[in-house]
């Protein structure tokens, strides 16, 4: 069950992401966000503690994403964190990258990989699991250290796992 | 006794009695006089010292025989004692044999059940032993398979993350695009 709230952001930054006409450079930008926000504890830590001014944690995301992403993603960032949201963003975003996929009759797919994919993998990846699964699949691609080497690609319910990491740990409970 | 000796005088013919006409012989009547005085007090002494001495030595012969009675009798004792003692230290003997071949076979009693004890302990033992050993084999085995496995695991996670150098990457990719677009 989606806390309304989160809907909410979620409706609220697509409809501005699609207002804006960048949709698919904002939702993507968001996505890789979300997950650095995810997998750094530093990161998390300033932008949820409510000692810090809400101008400081603005300004941490003007530092982070100015330049690297497009304004429209710094601006939606710095106002969800400035609403004291930043801990729900992954939940926000996530919700984002759903509406958008639906918006384009596709399912998300969350690739994690140790390297990053080239555009071409990326497309034959996308094909690969739109055939497999039968669905249109939006392409997340997630640069992981922790998955060592391979692919594990999640949609929906379905997980793909091809990581070394899970290889290992099989092996490691077989030993 | 003056007149004695006057009356005997007369009777020897007017002479000196106190004179002897031999120096050796005494006179006639003396001897006469002395022999009847003598058979006199012989006789005299047989019917009232006789039965005197002769119950003197009747009881004499008494006590002796009753001294030699008594030493019999002591004699019998003793020898009644003698055997006796000689009995008792058949007895004793006896006795002692019988106590050294009971002790004999205490001993061999208590060595029987010392043995079948030890050998009972031992047997125990020797099977908590085997159970011990089997228990630690058992233990070891499974400490040396879990520091195998240990070792194994860290060597896997060694061996695999130098081993991931990029074109290994981008193999593992392609293989699970592959795989992934082989399972439609």
């Amino acid at each position: 069950m989606t806390d309304p709230r989160i809907e909410g952001y979620a409706r609220g930054l697509f409809e501005i992401a699609r207002a804006e006409g960048t949709l698919d450079e904002v939702e993507d930008e968001l996505f890789r966000f979300a997950r650095s926000f995810e997998s750094s504890d530093a990161l998390r830590s300033a932008l949820t503690d409510e000692m810090i001014p809400a101008t400081k944690r603005q300004a941490i995301i003007e530092d982070l994403l100015g330049g690297k992403a497009t304004a429209t993603t710094t601006q939606l960032v710095s106002m969800v964190v400035g609403f004291g949201r930043g801990r729900d963003l992954p939940a926000i975003v996530d919700r984002l990258v759903a509406r958008a996929s639906n918006a384009k009759q596709q399912e998300v797919a969350e690739v994690r990989c140790a390297v990053a994919l080239t555009a071409d993998q990326q497309a034959r990846l996308a094909a690969a699991i739109t055939q497999a699964t039968g669905k249109q699949v939006n392409l997340k691609v997630v640069v992981d250290p922790s998955v060592l080497g391979g692919i594990v690609a999640t949609v929906g319910d379905t997980v793909i796992d091809g990581s070394v990491r899970t290889r290992i740990d099989q092996l490691k409970s077989r030993l | 006794m003056n007149a004695i000796i006057r009356f005997i005088g007369s009777a020897g013919g007017g002479h000196d009695i106190t004179q002897t006409p031999s120096t050796l012989w005494p006179e006639r009547y003396e001897i006469i006089f002395g022999s009847f005085a003598s058979v006199l007090i012989f006789a005299l002494l047989f019917k009232f010292a006789g039965p005197v001495i002769k119950k003197g030595m009747a009881g004499r012969t008494a006590k002796i025989q009753a001294e030699l009675d008594a030493g019999e009798a002591a004699r019998a004792a003793a020898e009644t004692e003698a055997a006796q003692i000689r009995t008792a230290k058949g007895d004793i003997g006896a006795e002692r044999t019988r106590i050294l071949a009971e002790a004999d076979a205490q001993a061999i009693t208590i060595r029987e059940d010392g043995r079948a004890r030890v050998a009972a302990e031992i047997a125990d033992l020797e099977a908590r032993s085997v159970v011990d050993i089997a228990a630690a084999h058992s233990r070891v085995g499974d400490e040396l398979r879990a520091e195998i496995a240990r070792l194994s695991i860290a060597a896997v996670d060694h061996v695999v993350t130098g081993s991931l150098d990029d074109a290994t990457q981008q193999e593992l990719i392609e293989n699970f695009i592959s795989r992934v677009g082989a399972s439609a």
